[in-house]
């Protein structure tokens, strides 16, 4: 019941931040829809212009920047938590006398979270989805798919960043604050030195944007989800192998 | 299967830094018996019990739980199948039911008894449906204590099982604690009751500041500690009364004190022929045998 | 069976059982083919080890007084002793209560002869024992 566990311990966090972002990214749509649609929905005909469309798109990009925002901030928090919380609120002497390995302990809480990342990344856009295609105003899936994979296949690796350090550090505000300014100096530091690989330019879709339409290009950096995910194993192989080595 | 120890270590020590927490301790713990773990706070009970569970690593030294090596993972893992294990802070996940918390615990183990966690749970009045961070010290303490009784394990390690406990509780663990062990569970726990030790345990170990002072079983304590006070026409000399099993002799005046841990005899044959007025020869608490024990180190 | 074992005696537990089931069955509250508690039984309600048991048992077994039957639990056998015995524990009766008047005459309170009582039955008990 190590799945069981999980779920309870990190429930209210995913639903607050998975009602969070999808009403965020349901309201934002809305509200762009009627920017586009000249203030009446469902769109008319001579409305869905290009030029009108590519309105639409910049604001589904721009909902995608905050997007990013606020689900980095809820996998970082959905990382926090693990055996070396654990141990300093005592329950550790529980959790790992289990006659399970530290390893499958790791293995059910990461994989939880990677889920849980899933479903925030799928449920907004879905929403988007749903919404701006009764409004008429529809967007291809492979706009929002691509949304998706950028934002999980990139982002991923800020869950696995906040993964290690809750598999440093105990205590309770500066595992999650440690990540965030990590989080931040990445940001800051690569785009100074190393833009082409900023993460968070690949994830909110900088990089593969089109500036006169706003869409998506079919071609999706994959090297750079690829690297991005790879990152985020090593990442976790090393939380691993840093709780195994601890003592409680 | 049965000829194993419960637990043997060789040399185990554990240290931080300069401190030495747990020293070259050699423990030999048999099965189907009771066998209580005495020590004063920092003795090193916990640590020693923390390695034998895999928690921490030793420093130095070797030890099997059920014949499987502690210091391997995996051997480690599949000795706590066969080990119900109670930590001193008695800890329970506060965010989950009682009921969670029994379901988990059952989730984990083959050899849990349904019959007795019904049982057990109707004795202990818990509430089923209250959350752990709700429930009084006694509760919490009684709802940890049933995850390892409603098992039949081939081990029980207790670190301080009757700490939170009203005398009520402490009964009814002791009754618990002894019916398992007439099903062949072989049970090692640490107390600083030692009116709880005297009645139910076979075997004591006495830790003292890592090291290992005394192994014992208590039929054999009971059978050869004595206190003898003597009183003499003149002035005794403690040098007299050096002979072995003497462990320690206070004077005060024309009165002698007198505590050995075996040759009582021999000592009130001494005072006898060094013309003592009064020799009473008195049996000895196992406080008092742990108290002097302790003190003498 | 009301035992009872005291742990502030100096003398092991089962010892201690082992007497009290042969005074009983030397006062006849135990009769030749009463059966004993079982030994998880008598352990809960004693609340000590089920080896302080199993041990009294053991050595009553060993000694004649008791006859274990696999499956079955402890069984008395005593032979025609009993009555023998109870007339001696009269007589012991009588003497340590002309003792005791004698003591009182002398001047000793009952506390000082309690003492002294039980400090000679302790020690030279021991000693027998220990020969």
């Amino acid at each position: 019941m190590l799945w069981y566990k999980a779920w309870l311990e990190t429930r209210s966090r995913f639903l607050t931040s998975l009602a969070t972002l999808t009403m965020f990214s349901s309201i934002f749509v809305h509200h762009a829809l009627y920017i586009a649609c000249m203030n009446t929905l469902p769109c008319s005909e001579e409305i869905k212009s290009s030029e009108w469309r590519s309105e639409f798109h910049r604001l589904l990009f721009i909902n995608q920047q905050y997007v990013v925002i606020m689900w980095i901030l809820a996998v970082v928090l959905l990382a926090m938590g693990g055996l070396v919380r654990e141990k300093a609120l005592g329950t550790s002497s529980l959790t790992l006398t289990l006659p399970v390995s530290r390893a499958r302990l790791m293995r059910v809480r990461v994989a939880m979270g990677v889920f849980q990342a899933i479903a925030l990344g799928v449920v907004p856009w879905v929403s988007v989805f749903v919404i701006s295609s009764r409004a008429r105003m529809p967007i291809s899936i492979t706009q929002v798919g691509s949304y998706v994979l950028l934002l999980i296949g990139g982002g991923l690796v800020y869950f696995a960043m906040a993964i290690l350090i809750s598999s440093l550090i105990t205590g309770e505000y500066t595992a999650p604050a440690l990540t965030f300014g990590v989080v931040l100096l990445a940001a800051m530091l690569f785009d100074n030195w190393l833009r082409r690989f900023n993460v968070w330019r690949l994830v909110t879709g900088d990089f593969s944007i089109d500036r006169n339409t706003f869409l998506l290009s079919k071609h999706l950096p994959w090297p750079g989800i690829l690297a991005s995910l790879s990152a985020a194993a090593l990442m976790l192989l090393a939380s691993v192998m840093a709780v195994q080595r601890r003592e409680f | 299967m049965t000829n194993e120890l419960a637990i043997l270590t060789h040399g185990l020590t554990k240290s931080y830094g300069h401190d030495e927490v747990v020293r070259g301790l050699d423990l030999s713990i048999g099965r189907n018996r009771i066998t209580a773990f005495l020590g004063r706070n920092g003795a090193g009970k916990s640590t020693t019990i923390k390695m034998l569970l895999g928690l921490i690593r030793p420093t130095a030294g070797s030890g099997t739980v059920l014949g499987k090596q502690i210091s391997d993972a995996k051997q480690n893992r599949e000795m706590r199948k066969r080990v119900a294990y109670v930590a001193e802070d008695k800890p329970l996940y506060s965010y989950m039911t009682v009921e969670q918390t029994i379901n988990f615990a059952r989730s984990f183990y083959s050899d849990w008894r349904i019959d007795v966690e019904k049982r057990l749970l109707l004795d202990s009045e818990l509430p089923a449906n209250r959350k752990v961070k709700s429930l009084s010290k006694g509760m919490r303490t009684k709802l940890a204590l049933l995850l390892a009784f409603a098992r039949r394990p081939d081990l029980f390690i207790l670190d301080e099982p009757s700490e939170g406990l009203d005398p009520v509780g402490i009964e009814y663990l002791l009754r618990t604690l002894v019916s398992s062990s007439a099903d062949g569970v072989s049970i090692f726990f640490s107390s600083h009751q030692i009116a709880e030790v005297e009645r139910v345990a076979d075997h004591i170990c006495i830790l003292e500041k890592g090291c290992l002072l005394m192994d014992a079983s208590v039929d054999q304590v009971r059978h050869s500690y004595r206190r003898i006070d003597m009183v003499f026409p003149t002035p005794p000399s403690e040098r007299d009364f050096r002979i072995p099993g003497v462990e320690s002799v206070k004077t005060a005046g024309h009165q002698m004190s007198v505590f050995a841990s075996r040759n009582a005899e021999e000592v009130v044959e001494r005072a006898h022929s060094l013309s003592a007025v009064s020799v009473e020869v008195a049996p000895v608490g196992l406080r008092d045998v742990f108290l002097e024990t302790v003190r003498e180190n | 069976m009301l035992f009872k074992l005291n742990t502030t005696t100096g003398q092991p537990l089962y010892l201690q059982l082992m007497q009290q089931i042969r005074h009983a069955t030397e006062t006849g509250a135990l009769q030749d083919g009463d059966q004993l508690p079982g030994i998880r039984t008598l352990a809960e309600k004693l609340v000590v080890s089920p080896n302080t048991i199993a041990k009294a048992y053991s050595e009553l077994e060993h000694e004649g007084l008791l006859e274990l039957r696999q499956g079955s639990g402890a069984f008395v056998c005593v032979k025609r002793r009993i009555r023998s015995l109870t007339d001696s524990v009269h007589v012991a009766r009588r003497r340590i209560r002309d003792l005791i008047d004698r003591l009182r005459d002398d001047g000793l309170v009952d506390e000082e002869i309690r003492r002294a009582f039980e400090a000679e039955l302790f020690f030279t008990g021991e000693i027998a024992r220990k020969r």
